[in-house]
């Protein structure tokens, strides 16, 4: 409950810190840089929660606009906490979960959460397509005996670009000869972004369904495309009774490649950038795997944007945006800010090892009109090139 | 009283639809800074926030307040300790924010020029491209040097640099017109030689300094750097009493070698030291506690040869010996927290208000011999009003921070007094023990403020106040700058304090 967060409102000291990355000067709030005024950042939304708590605003619309436009990147933590050991995207969270118990959902919230409540996905597809990306291309369904549970997630299993991620990956595991299966059809959307939008019980419904699913199966190792599985099955299922390891695939691959079971060997001189996902990277401080998978291809020369690692600055995907896009598509959208930041390094590759990035990064490069320019891969893709 | 629909539509039509607010949403946060949250202050929400890109947007948006009387409220980033930015009447607050652009950093002059929505942070990267660096202040890196340096005229961390970091400006007056100071007052000067600040008569860029907003808004800056030396380092010294660390801070300073100065007591120093997680355990605390002095005198000295930087040390360790002082071991992982602080312009700095984010600043300029005396009665009064530290569970013992002004000719001195805002009475005591601590401060040791506010403007010799007021009354005849609130420049104001 909010209340149970008062320290943290009362507590903060206003000082902006959650505004921009100390040293590297980044801008470190998507919606914040998107929208400008200080209700779009930390400092302004635990205000906000300060007046919610004392009875001073209601729930509305417009404020679900200014709560639901965050995108859950923990960049505010990652700034606030060195200094005041707070972490205001708690609060913010509390907020949103108050805000749905109220019923004042942003319309597009409402209909993302509302798609996975009857189709299990956001997208509104129907859960019999989940697994027809990976048709033809030999990956299995797991059956008991696999080593590894490959989960690919919604937008791996149904956005057309994040597609090719999913297929990519697959066949680097392939090519391994790694013992795995997916859970195709049996799949149900990991709920991370549920759990960020507040809606707590349909994400324990979400979860419980997916262990029973994986505890049926005896499903012990589980691979995750994306970092937003990662970190739900990673921190949250297991206080829901899962009972599994789980490592993302650049974490996997990483020691793959290290223990020489995956040789890249087809070398290419390209120069790439990579952009922390907040998921990999803040939420679970995992910022070495990918580079060193990207280090371990010849030719490949890594280049780093100044904005990096715990400063990473967010696609703008988190919090259901990837679908919502409340965020929009102007100049000063998180994804164009990014793509401007990841082009000044000379990069002709971004690479990313997440298919919410992926999506809206390519997007952003779209608008940006940098697609001569830019290529923004996934860290798989670039793999399967390598081998 | 305005039309509001109608000062909509005209805001709409300076800054454009999405950069001006009459949301309640997006006005809540403008109502509070940590001062607000000592003093449990609520002051009403502003008609309207506006984020102006330009020096034409903020000429255009002063203009409409004046036809309609509309009060202003501009700030660039509005952290604050002192209240100086909350719309105290509603009126229109103005967000500088989205003016951040760094114009020029200038090698020759060793100046950047500066609009005011840029961080001292972003400053420092900046400069540091060119081999400069900012002249640090105390205050964190996110801040604007415009609203947190100029206006308020806040702590100098050098005497070497001289004190005083303002070159020229460019300002919005209250009345709608621009005023450009110095070398800038031509326009041959503001496009060849904005570099000059005592041109053609009084000093009116430092007219501005200490203004706070009354006088106008700053929409330039052009600010001094200073070179950044081959070699930079910091030292650190210890002292079991406050009277001989003064004393050696003041003669070190005469040296004219340091390049950064500031004495603090133990109680600041743990803070800095310890992430608040720690803080709050007490063992955590006495551990570093016990490897700290009771008072640390940190001096930053730059050079271009190991030769200079050794003999600078040589001659700073004989003053320090001279006063029973000694330098301090410490491990890397503190000396990296106080070089970081020490520097300037850091991120630490706010632990010093840890572990409840809520504090009363005492802040009084005076000579150093009137230190021990200041320390003393700040001391009492925490004692009479029975204020603790409920972590440690005993009486609270105030922070102590002391920066020499030019030369250590005078030397700002700091108290912090920390609680919890959600202790009301807690909060109702440090409130009370704060404001007697500046008064008998200041009628027994003459202890100013760097910033006059209301109770300040009546103290004062009637020339001096009527000097400000007039000036005021000139440049904001409607009295819409900063209007109602503890910090605007007229009498019979019941705002604020």
């Amino acid at each position: 409950m909010l209340e149970d967060y008062k320290e943290y409102i009362y507590h903060c000291l206003k000082c902006g810190a959650c505004r921009s990355a100390f040293r590297v000067y980044g801008p470190t709030c998507p919606s914040g840089e998107r929208f400008g005024f200080d209700s779009y950042y930390a400092i302004g939304r635990l205000e906000i929660a300060r007046a919610v708590l004392e009875d001073r605003l209601k729930l509305t619309d417009k404020t679900a606009q200014r709560i639901f436009t965050c995108v859950s990147c923990a960049a505010c933590n990652e700034q606030c906490y060195p200094v005041m050991g707070l972490k205001p995207l708690e609060v913010i969270e509390e907020l949103k979960a108050a805000m749905v118990e109220a019923g004042a959902v942003s319309p597009k919230v409402r209909d993302f959460l509302e798609n996975i409540q009857k189709y299990g996905n956001p997208y509104g597809e129907s859960a019999d397509n989940r697994a027809k990306w990976a048709e033809g291309i030999g990956i299995k369904q797991y059956q008991p005996g696999d080593k590894f549970l490959l989960y690919i997630g919604c937008v791996g299993s149904y956005d057309t670009r994040s597609q090719q991620a999913a297929k990519a990956l697959g066949s680097v595991l392939l090519e391994a000869g790694v013992s795995f299966g997916i859970l195709g059809t049996e799949e149900k959307c990991d709920g991370n972004e549920v759990l960020r939008l507040g809606e707590r019980d349909l994400f324990e419904y979400l979860a419980e369904e997916n262990i029973k699913a994986l505890k049926e199966l005896k499903a012990k190792s589980i691979i995750t495309l994306s970092p937003h599985s990662y970190n739900v099955m990673k921190n949250e299922y297991p206080k829901l009774g899962a009972d599994f390891e789980v490592a993302h695939y650049t974490q996997f691959l990483r020691d793959l490649i290290k223990n020489k079971e995956l040789k890249l060997t087809k070398g290419f001189k390209i120069r790439v950038t990579y952009h922390d996902p907040c998921f990999l990277g803040r939420h679970n401080k995992e910022y070495d795997a990918p580079r060193e998978i990207l280090s371990s291809i010849p030719g490949v020369k890594l280049v780093e944007m100044e904005s990096t690692r715990e400063h990473s600055f967010c696609c703008g995907g988190g919090g259901g945006n990837f679908y919502t896009d409340m965020l929009g598509s102007a100049e000063n959208s998180p994804g164009r800010i990014r793509i401007r930041e990841a082009y000044t390094t000379g990069a002709e590759v971004l690479a990313v090892a997440c298919p919410v990035c992926t999506t809206m990064l390519e997007d952003a490069v779209k608008a940006e009109g940098l697609e001569d320019k830019l290529a923004v891969k996934d860290v798989a893709e670039i793999i399967i090139e390598a081998i | 009283m305005y039309d509001k629909q109608h000062i909509l539509e005209e805001l709409i039509g300076i800054v454009g639809v999405d950069h001006v607010s009459g949301e309640t949403e997006d006005l809540i946060p403008y109502t509070r800074d940590a001062y607000a949250t000592i003093l449990r202050q609520e002051v009403p929400l502003p008609d309207f926030v506006v984020l102006p890109k330009s020096t034409d947007e903020v000429q255009r948006i002063v203009k409409l307040a004046n036809k309609h009387r509309i009060p202003i409220y501009p700030r660039s980033f509005g952290v604050n300790i002192a209240g100086s930015a909350l719309p105290y009447r509603g009126g229109i607050v103005i967000d500088l924010k989205r003016m951040n652009h760094i114009i020029e950093v200038n090698e020759e002059t060793m100046t950047a020029t500066i609009e005011p929505g840029v961080t001292w942070d972003r400053l420092r990267m900046k400069a540091k491209e060119k081999k400069l660096d900012i002249i640090p202040i105390g205050g964190p890196y996110e801040v604007s040097p415009v609203g947190n340096f100029l206006l308020t005229n806040i702590t100098a961390y050098s005497t070497k640099y001289c004190m005083d970091r303002a070159v020229t400006l460019e300002a919005v007056l209250p009345n709608g017109e621009i005023i450009r100071t110095g070398s800038q007052c031509t326009q041959v000067g503001a496009e060849l030689n904005p570099y000059f600040r005592y041109a053609y008569g009084p000093d009116i860029t430092g007219l501005f300094r200490g203004s706070l907003g009354n006088f106008g808004i700053i929409t330039k800056l052009v600010i001094r750097l200073r070179p950044l030396a081959d070699i930079e380092k910091n030292l650190y010294f210890g002292f079991d009493n406050l009277r001989p660390a003064l004393n050696t801070m003041q003669k070190i300073e005469r040296l004219e070698i340091t390049r950064t100065c500031q004495l603090s007591n133990k109680d600041v120093a743990v803070r800095f030291i310890l992430h608040p997680e720690q803080f709050k355990i007490k063992s955590e605390r006495e551990k570093i506690s016990r490897q700290l002095p009771e008072y640390s005198l940190i001096l930053g000295i730059a050079g271009k040869t190991t030769k200079q930087i050794e003999l600078y040390e040589e001659i700073i360790g004989e003053e320090v010996r001279r006063e029973n002082g000694k330098s301090i071991e410490i491990k890397e992982a503190i000396r990296q927290v106080w070089d970081e602080v020490a520097e300037g312009c850091s991120q630490k700095i706010l632990r010093m208000f840890e572990p409840y984010g809520s504090f009363g600043t005492v802040v009084g300029c005076a000579t150093v011999s009137a230190v021990p005396g200041m320390v003393e009665t700040v001391e009492q009064l925490v004692r009479k009003y029975g204020l603790m530290d409920t972590i440690m569970d005993e009486p609270l013992k105030p922070e102590l921070l002391v920066i020499p002004w030019d030369r250590c000719s005078t030397v700002y001195v700091e108290h912090e007094i920390l609680y919890d805002p959600l202790d009301t009475e807690a909060a109702r005591k440090a409130t009370r023990c704060l404001r007697e601590c500046y008064v008998e401060l200041f009628t027994k040791y003459g202890a100013t403020h760097t910033m006059p506010n209301q109770t300040i403007l009546r103290l004062m010799m009637p020339s001096y106040a009527q000097l400000l007021i007039g000036i005021k009354k000139l440049v904001d005849p409607n009295g819409i700058a900063l209007a109602g609130g503890p910090y605007s420049f007229e009498l019979g104001n019941e705002g604020g304090q």
